[in-house]
C-alpha cells in the first residue's frame, strides 16, 4: 500500500515536473540593434541555458520553477540579469540589448605626440627589440629614437633633440621617476650616449609634445622608460666586444628575481687599430655595476629596485682655431650613481597605487687646459600616484611629487665655489573620459612650486582623439609646459624663472595588419627662454628674455607585412624653428634644428643564414651656424648630414649571438659647424676649424653568450 | 593507532568529498565534452564554450568547466578566422579565473602556456623575445607540478621543436619530450572511462612532434 502510494505520488510529481518545463525564448541585439550571435543566456544557478544563434535568437527549456534570474552574458559585454517567473509553459522575452564594455582593444587611443614601444599595446610605433636592432643606434636607447618622427640627429652631440627644442627640453624618466644626468658626461663635439642599457626595459613611451600632466619640467618632450618585471629564469650573460666586455648574472624564481651586472669599456685598443680624427691623449673608458631586483608582493603588487654606479673618463686635445699646436687638453673624469625603488599595485575595486623614490648623483672633475673645475649635481625625486576607475568610461589619476636638487661648481685652484639648492613640489590630476568608444577626452592640470625661483605655476593640458574609420584615428593635443633653466644658468642667476612653451598638435594615425602610417602637424611657441651675453662657456647677464617658435610636420610609415621577413620604416620631419635664445640677438634658427630630416631603417631576416641584416640611413639638410666673417647671425649652413649604417646579427646557436655593425659606411664627411677664433687674424678674418666626426666610421663587433639551464636562452637584448 | 585511524577516516572523508558527485554536473560536463569534440566552426566553438561557462556559473567551485571554455577559445583562435588576439585574451581571462579556484594545478598551468604560445604565434617577430621564454617557463612549471601530465610535456616538446627549427639545431630534445609525452598519454588512456571528465587532448600534437623526428 505504502509503496503504491509512493509510486503514485512519484507519478504525479514527475507529471508536475514535466508540466513545469518552461520554454524561454527571445532575441539578443547589440547597441545598434543588430543581431548578436554567441551570447550566453541561462537561468542563474542552474545548468539550463543556451547561446543566441546567427539571428540573435535564443530558445531553451528550463525545469526550474518560480522566481528566477535570467542572465545574458558575453565576454567583452556587460552582463544583464532579468527577474522572471517560471509559471507558464512559454515565456517570450522582449529583445535584449547588450552593451559592449570599453576596453583597450575596442576604444580609441590618443596618439597625438605619443609614440609607444611595447609588446602588448595596440598602438605601437617602435618595439623594444627595435632599440637593439637599429644599426645606427649602436645599442643606445636614444639612438633608436632618433629614427622616429619629430627628432633630429645632431651627430656631434648624441642626445635627443625634439622639434626645434634643445636637448635639455627632453625629460627622461625611468618608471615614472625623473633621471638626473641621464647622458654620460662628455667633452665638446664628442657625442654622448644614454647611461642605461636597453636590456633593462620592457617598454618605452616617447612623446614629442602635448603629453600628460603626469610629466613636467620638460618644454618639448618626455621619454618614459619602463623596467622589466620579474626575470623569467636564472642565467648568466657574457659579452665580449671590440670596445669592452661584461657579465650579468640573474637569479629568479616565481616570487622574486635579481640581476647583477658589471661592464667595462675602453676604446684604447680599438683606437690603436683604427685611425682617429680626434687627438686623443686617453681614449674614453669606463666601468659600471648595476643591480635590478623585482619582487611580487601580496595580491598582485610589484616592488622593484634599480641601482647603478659608474665611473669613467677621457683626455682629449682640442685644437683651437689660429693656433698651430695641439690646442687645449681636456681631461674629464666622471662618477655617477643612480638608485630608485618603486611599488605598484592594482586593486580589483578600481584603485591603482604607485609610490617611488629615486636619487641620482653626478660628479665631473674637469681640467680644461689647466683650469680645474669640479661639478656636482644631485637630484632626489619622490612620487605618489593614485588612480581610480569610476567606470569603463571615466578614470582619474592624481599624483603628488617632490624634488630636491643640489648643484655646485668649484674652481679648485682658486677655491671658488658657487652652488644652488632647490625644492620643487607638484600636484597633478588627469581625467580620461570616453564619451563613446570612438571619442575620448583627456584633461589634466599640473601645479608646481619652486623654492629657488620663488614661483608658482599651473599647466593645463588637454587632448582629444576621434576614431574616424576602422583603422584611422584623428587626435588633437594642446597644453602649456614649464621648465626651469638648466642648473649651469641657475647657479649664475638663482632668480631665473620658468621658461614656457605651448603646444598645438594635430595627428592622424592609420594602423592595419602590420602597417602603420602616421602624420602629425604641430605648432609650438616659446616664451621666457634663457638669454645671455658673451660666449657659451662664459655667459653673462643671464635672464629670461628669449622667445621663439617651432612649427612643422612629420610623416612616418612602417610596414612589417608586405615583404617577407622584412620590416622597414621611413620617417620625414620638417621643422621650421626660430628663437632668440642663449647668445642669439634676434630670432634665428638654432644650431641644433635642421629643417629637413629623413631616416630609413630596414631589417631583413635571412633564415638560411640564421641572420638578421640591418640598414639605417639618416639624412638632414645641415645645421645653421654663425660665420663672424659675414654679417648677421646664423648666416650659414653646414653641408648635409648623412649616415648609412649596416649591421649583421648572426645566431648560430640559440644561446650565442655574434653582432657586427658599421656606421657611416660611405665615409660621408659630416661637418656639424665651425669653431671660430675669438679674435680676427692679421688679415681681419676670423679663422675657423670645422667640427667634424671623431672618425669617418665606427665598427662594432661583439659576441654574446648566455649560460643557463635552458639552452634556448640568449641575450639578444644586450646587443 | 588512533591517530592513523583518524588519518584513514580523514582520507576517506576526503575521498568521499572528492567523489561527492553531482550527477547533474557530471552529465552536463559529459554532454559539453562530447560536443566539444565535434566543433567545426567558430560559431560552434562559441556555443560549446558558452555551455561550459554556464556550468562554471552554476558550479563556481569547479575549475574544469572554465578550463574547457578557455581551451575552446584558444583552439578556436588557432583553427578559425577570428580576431586571434581577442580570443587568446578571452582564453587567458578564463584561465586566470580557473587558476583562482585551483592554484598550482598542472593542467591549468599547461593551458596557460598554451594560450601564451598562441599570443606569441600572432606576432612572433616582436613577441618571441618576451613570450617564448615565458611559455617555456610555464611549461616547465606545469611539468614540475605533475610529471605525469602528458600535455605539459607535449607542449614543451612543441616549443622545443619550434626553437630547433628556427635555429636549425637538432630536434633531439623535442623528440625525447614527445616520446615521453606519448608514453604518458598511453598511461592516461588506461585510466579513461565513460565518467572521465579531466582533459585528455594533446595526443595528436605529441604524434606530430614525434613524426618530425623520423
Amino acid at each position: 500500500m505504502n509503496t503504491r502510494l509512493l509510486l503514485l505520488t512519484y507519478f504525479f510529481l514527475s507529471q508536475t515536473f514535466a508540466f513545469s518545463q518552461t520554454i524561454i525564448s527571445g532575441r539578443i541585439l547589440d547597441e545598434k540593434g543588430k543581431a548578436l550571435p554567441g551570447a550566453n543566456v541561462f537561468i542563474k544557478g542552474s545548468f539550463d541555458g543556451t547561446s543566441s544563434d546567427a539571428s540573435g535568437a535564443f530558445s531553451f527549456e528550463s525545469s526550474e520553477s518560480g522566481d528566477q534570474l535570467l542572465v545574458v552574458s558575453m565576454m567583452g559585454f556587460k552582463s544583464q540579469e532579468f527577474p522572471i517567473t517560471l509559471s507558464q509553459s512559454k515565456i517570450e522575452i522582449p529583445s535584449i540589448k547588450l552593451i559592449e564594455e570599453f576596453n583597450e582593444m575596442n576604444t580609441v587611443t590618443i596618439s597625438a605626440g605619443a609614440m609607444e614601444a611595447s609588446d602588448e599595446k595596440k598602438s605601437v610605433i617602435l618595439r623594444p627589440i627595435d632599440i637593439v636592432t637599429t644599426p645606427s643606434a649602436m645599442g643606445d636607447i636614444v639612438g633608436a629614437f632618433q629614427t622616429l618622427p619629430g627628432t633630429s640627429t645632431v651627430g656631434n652631440d648624441g642626445r635627443l633633440f625634439v622639434r626645434g627644442g634643445d636637448a635639455s627640453e627632453v625629460g627622461i624618466y625611468i618608471e615614472g621617476m625623473r633621471v638626473g644626468n641621464a647622458y654620460g658626461t662628455t667633452a665638446g663635439n664628442v657625442p654622448t650616449r644614454t647611461r642605461f642599457n636597453p636590456n633593462l626595459f620592457k617598454g618605452t613611451f616617447f612623446s614629442t609634445g602635448g603629453y600628460s600632466a603626469e610629466y613636467g619640467q620638460a618644454l618639448s618632450s618626455t621619454l618614459a622608460l619602463n623596467t622589466k618585471d620579474l626575470a623569467k629564469r636564472s642565467q648568466g650573460d657574457l659579452s665580449i666586444m671590440s670596445v669592452g666586455g661584461g657579465y650579468s648574472h640573474t637569479l629568479a624564481n616565481e616570487k622574486r628575481s635579481i640581476s647583477i651586472s658589471g661592464n667595462i669599456f675602453d676604446l684604447k685598443p680599438y683606437q690603436a687599430l683604427i685611425k682617429q680624427n680626434f687627438d686623443w691623449e686617453r681614449a674614453p673608458f669606463g666601468r659600471d655595476i648595476e643591480l635590478a631586483a623585482q619582487q611580487k608582493t601580496s595580491k598582485g603588487g610589484l616592488w622593484k629596485v634599480l641601482a647603478r654606479t659608474e665611473s669613467g673618463g677621457m683626455q682629449l686635445w682640442q685644437p683651437q682655431p689660429g693656433m698651430p699646436d695641439r690646442g687645449l687638453l681636456i681631461d674629464l673624469k666622471n662618477t655617477y650613481s643612480y638608485a630608485q625603488t618603486n611599488w605598484r599595485k592594482g586593486f580589483e575595486n578600481g584603485w591603482s597605487l604607485f609610490g617611488g623614490i629615486s636619487f641620482s648623483q653626478n660628479k665631473d672633475i674637469l681640467n680644461l687646459g689647466g683650469l680645474d673645475l669640479e661639478r656636482k649635481n644631485q637630484l632626489s625625486h619622490a612620487k605618489w600616484t593614485a588612480g581610480y576607475d569610476f567606470s569603463d568610461r571615466l578614470a582619474v589619476k592624481n599624483g603628488v611629487e617632490y624634488f630636491r636638487n643640489d648643484y655646485s661648481e668649484v674652481l679648485t685652484q682658486e677655491s671658488l665655489e658657487r652652488s644652488i639648492g632647490e625644492n620643487q613640489g607638484f600636484l597633478f590630476t588627469e581625467w580620461d573620459w570616453y564619451l563613446s568608444r570612438k571619442l575620448v577626452l583627456r584633461s589634466g592640470l599640473r601645479a608646481g612650486i619652486s623654492s629657488l625661483a620663488d614661483e608658482k605655476w599651473l599647466d593645463p593640458r588637454t587632448s582629444l582623439a576621434y576614431k574616424i574609420s576602422k583603422n584611422g584615428t584623428l587626435s588633437f593635443a594642446t597644453g602649456r609646459f614649464h621648465q626651469l633653466p638648466e642648473e649651469r644658468f641657475r647657479v649664475l642667476a638663482p632668480n631665473l624663472k620658468n621658461t614656457e612653451s605651448r603646444h598645438l598638435i594635430l595627428n592622424y594615425l592609420y594602423q592595419k595588419d602590420g602597417k602603420t602610417f602616421r602624420a602629425e602637424a604641430f605648432h609650438k611657441s616659446y616664451d621666457h627662454l634663457v638669454r645671455f651675453e658673451g660666449i657659451h662657456q662664459n655667459p653673462r647677464n643671464v635672464r629670461n628674455e628669449g622667445d621663439g617658435f617651432a612649427r612643422g610636420f612629420d610623416v612616418f610609415f612602417r610596414d612589417r607585412e608586405s615583404l617577407k621577413n622584412t620590416d622597414y620604416w621611413i620617417t620625414y620631419s620638417f621643422v621650421d624653428s626660430k628663437r632668440s635664445y642663449f647668445q642669439y640677438i634676434g630670432q634665428v634658427q638654432p644650431d641644433f634644428a635642421p629643417k629637413h630630416n629623413l631616416s630609413v631603417v630596414v631589417k631583413h631576416f635571412v633564415p638560411s643564414l640564421k641572420s638578421q641584416l640591418g640598414l639605417s640611413w639618416s639624412f638632414n639638410d645641415g645645421l645653421a651656424y654663425t660665420d663672424p666673417n659675414l654679417t648677421g647671425e646664423m648666416n650659414s649652413k653646414t653641408g648635409t648630414f648623412q649616415n648609412l649604417s649596416l649591421s649583421w646579427s648572426y645566431l648560430p646557436r640559440p644561446n650565442l649571438i655574434i653582432h657586427g655593425a658599421l656606421t657611416n659606411v660611405t665615409g660621408h664627411q659630416n661637418i656639424f659647424g665651425y669653431q671660430y677664433a675669438q679674435n680676427p687674424n692679421e688679415q681681419g678674418r676670423f679663422e675657423s676649424l670645422p667640427l667634424g666626426q671623431g672618425a669617418p666610421r665606427f665598427l662594432f663587433l661583439g659576441i654574446f653568450f648566455t649560460i643557463s639551464k635552458d639552452k634556448n636562452a640568449n641575450n639578444l637584448n644586450n646587443l | 593507532m588512533k591517530k592513523s585511524l583518524f588519518t584513514l577516516a580523514m582520507a576517506f572523508a576526503f575521498v568521499f568529498a572528492a567523489f561527492a558527485n553531482d550527477p547533474a554536473y557530471e552529465n552536463a560536463m559529459k554532454k559539453q565534452i562530447s560536443s566539444m569534440n565535434t566543433i567545426q566552426s567558430s560559431e560552434q566553438s562559441q556555443t560549446v564554450a558558452n555551455g561550459f561557462i554556464r556550468i562554471a556559473e552554476a558550479k563556481s567551485e569547479e575549475w574544469l568547466p572554465l578550463y574547457y571554455a578557455a581551451y575552446i577559445k584558444a583552439t578556436a583562435a588557432f583553427r578559425f578566422e577570428v580576431n586571434k588576439d581577442q580570443y587568446f585574451d578571452q582564453a587567458m581571462e578564463l584561465v586566470n579565473k580557473a587558476e583562482k579556484i585551483a592554484p598550482n594545478n598542472s593542467e591549468i598551468t599547461a593551458l596557460k602556456g598554451f594560450v601564451i604560445m598562441g599570443k606569441l604565434s600572432v606576432d612572433p617577430m616582436s613577441r618571441g623575445q618576451e613570450m617564448s621564454p615565458l611559455a617555456m617557463q610555464i611549461f616547465g612549471k606545469a611539468i614540475a607540478l605533475d610529471k605525469e601530465n602528458p600535455r605539459a610535456t607535449t607542449l614543451m616538446a612543441q616549443m622545443e621543436l619550434g626553437m630547433s627549427q628556427f635555429f636549425g639545431s637538432g630536434p633531439e630534445k623535442a623528440c625525447g619530450l614527445a616520446r615521453v609525452g606519448l608514453e604518458l598519454f598511453a598511461k592516461e588512456e588506461a585510466k579513461v572511462d565513460d565518467n572521465y571528465l579531466l582533459p585528455t587532448w594533446g595526443k595528436r600534437e605529441a604524434e606530430q612532434v614525434a613524426n618530425a623526428c623520423k
